[in-house]
């Protein structure tokens, strides 16, 4: 393919436009798995979901199976789940706990650190196998940030602290929510959907649709006597009632407003919710307590790790391509540590009314990103997405658009080499002096 | 739990299929306020995750745990149009079988059984199967669920996707 455009972005008119073709062309999607799933640092697991020694989750990652593990000396490592010999899969489970991976096909074994033990027939081999081959491979990078682990197949990339830049500070604000560290919860929402994964990119910073997609939510959320997103009357640390849209180089973007009344609360999670307000107060302010606990917040950290914190609940996803059209989601829910089973349970019931494939909200996202893949046969005749809304606008609104923007440049800037100017600055919506130490 | 042999079962297996047909082809009719009539109110409602099928919903990240007030908001919102993964509503056709009485004592019995559900929307067909575990509470010569677990025999939403009828 040559030179075709992929985006528009005319500053004069405010006005952006995706190419429809980028949402259904196969030959994107191969470029998409060189340029962006093998140059980018891509989300893998949090440290809590493999506690103890020999620990592992097994994973696939930007298209490439992995296993997160830890090895007997508690070390995390990140293996390729692929045999040396003939290609295999060295674990099939999906979860565990194992010191030695063997490779059911002929029987190589590798201990959980990687290294090539034990190969039936040695003997026959004239060059030993462990001593050629020695172990199982690593992607190029693994780094973790604030227990969250991820990976990087170029070994030129910068390093992970570099790319996530100021957008690390909304890892921050989730991570600290304790003064015991978080951890995910056991239990994942393990869903497709029949749309590209750029499309659920765009909807999980997507505001805009909030109040057409999900009316019925917000309704119930008023008969339990809980105000809906954007529509209370606080700003919360200059996050005005509307909330507002912030983007971040590399194509991180966040959208935040003043947090909603909580459905259902007890008075016993009240509670629960004071002290840890109050233990953040104590560690890192006041400012830094009200924007973690006083906004609710969508960031994505590109490519595809969303983290999502609207106060009564917080979850992770991440999501890769199984082809232009198909996406396969991981979902995650976030807990502090050290809060009581009646604040767990509110936290799931709560959560899970919203998010993942039975609740009440996200089966309506995939419905509308699935129609869009479908009104993309179009494209022939409507060949352009439009990503304008709020452009020009000093400070964007969280139903805005700015957040998508920012990440379709970045987009762009990898696919087409083509660099165009951000709009505005980063925002973050704390003072940070104090949190970096 | 009580032993079998020292409360013999007076509940019939066909007196349970008759209850769990007739749930069935309520919500396969879409007659979900009915359908809500047959829970008492401190019932549960819950589908574990699919990589954690004996996980307590309520202590880890399913995908249903509806109490009696949110399975109300569930039914409610599936009635509206803008319940838009709903609409218009798929069609499912489900199969019970393999019905067994677990237990029996004189408040309640538990029950489990199989299903089979097709569902229909758009042109395409899905199929969602597993297991149901039930507790019923004896009531006017029939049953109230007290307890309703669906538990997914998939290892993942793939590629049915959603849950947005009631399974
Ligand atoms: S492919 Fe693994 S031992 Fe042969
Ligand atoms: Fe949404």
């Amino acid at each position: 393919m040559t030179a075709e455009q992929f985006v528009i972005d005319d500053r004069e008119n405010n006005l952006f436009r995706v190419n429809r073709e980028a949402f259904t062309s196969e030959d994107v999607l191969q470029r998409e798995r060189k340029e962006i799933f093998g140059k980018t640092w891509l989300y893998v697991g949090h440290e809590s979901e493999i506690p103890g020694k020999n620990d592992f989750q097994t994973r696939d990652v930007g298209g490439r199976p992995v296993i997160f593990n830890r090895d007997r000396n508690g070390d995390v490592r990140v293996l390729l789940n692929t045999c040396l010999h003939r290609g295999s899969s060295v674990c099939r489970h999906s979860s565990g706990n194992a010191k030695i991976f063997t490779c059911f096909y002929h029987g190589w074994a590798y201990r959980n650190s990687g290294e090539l033990v034990n190969v039936p027939g040695n003997e026959d081999y004239k060059s030993e196998p462990a001593a050629v081959y020695k172990g199982l491979k690593s992607p190029a990078q693994v780094d973790s940030y604030r227990g969250l682990y991820f990976v990087n197949f170029d070994p030129d990339a910068p390093d992970l602290l570099t790319f996530l830049g100021e957008a690390r500070y909304f890892i921050d604000l989730a991570a600290d929510q304790s003064p015991e560290g978080v951890a995910i919860l056991e239990g994942t929402h393990k869903y497709s959907l029949k749309a590209n994964w750029k499309l659920l990119v765009e909807n999980s910073i997507d505001g805009y649709h909030a109040k057409s997609v999900h009316h019925t939510y917000f309704e119930m959320m008023m008969e339990l006597g809980a105000t809906p997103p954007m529509l209370g009357q606080d700003t919360v640390n200059g996050v005005a009632p509307a909330g507002m849209g912030t983007e971040f180089p590399n194509g991180h973007a966040t959208l935040m407003y003043p947090a909603n009344g909580l459905p259902l609360a007890t008075d016993s999670v009240k509670r629960t919710l004071a002290g840890l307000r109050a233990q953040a107060e104590q560690a890192f302010g006041e400012n830094y307590a009200n924007a973690m606990f006083g906004l609710a917040r969508n960031s994505v950290f590109f490519p595809s790790l969303i983290l999502i914190d609207l106060s009564f609940g917080l979850t992770l996803r991440t999501f890769y391509p199984v082809s232009a059209s198909e996406t396969l989601v991981t979902g995650w829910q976030i807990i502090p540590k050290g809060v009581d089973e009646e604040f767990v349970k509110y936290r799931i019931n709560n959560a899970l009314t919203f998010w993942g494939p039975a609740g009440l909200a996200t089966p309506d996202d995939v419905e509308a990103l699935e129609q869009a893949q479908k009104g993309f046969g179009a494209r022939g005749e409507i060949g352009w997405s439009d990503v304008s809304k709020g452009m020009g606008k000093p400070v964007p609104a969280a139903n805005d658009e700015l957040q998508m923007r920012s990440w379709w440049r970045e987009w762009n800037r990898r696919i087409t080499g083509e660099q165009l100017p951000t709009e505005g600055t980063s925002f973050v919506p704390f003072d940070k002096q104090g949190v970096d130490a | 739990m009580t032993s079998l042999s020292e409360t013999p079962s007076i509940t019939t297996r066909s007196a349970v299929e008759e209850f769990l047909f007739h749930e069935a082809a309520l919500i396969d009719r879409w007659r979900l306020e009915e359908w809500l009539d047959l829970f008492t109110l401190d019932c549960t409602y819950e589908v574990p995750a699919t990589d954690r099928p004996d996980a307590d919903p309520g202590l880890t990240w399913s995908l249903i745990h509806d109490g009696r007030t949110m399975l109300e908001q569930r039914v409610i919102r599936l009635k509206k149009p803008e319940a838009h993964a709903e609409f218009p509503h798929s069609q499912t056709s489900r199969i019970v079988g393999n019905v067994q009485i677990l237990d029996e004592t004189d408040e309640s019995i538990s029950v489990t059984a199989n299903f089979i559900i097709n569902r229909a929307k758009a042109g395409k067909f899905d199929t969602y199967v597993g297991r149901y575990d039930y507790d019923l509470v004896p009531r006017n010569s029939s049953f109230m669920i007290r307890r309703k677990r669906a538990v997914l025999a998939h290892d993942m939403l793939d590629p049915q996707g959603k849950i947005s009828f009631i399974i």
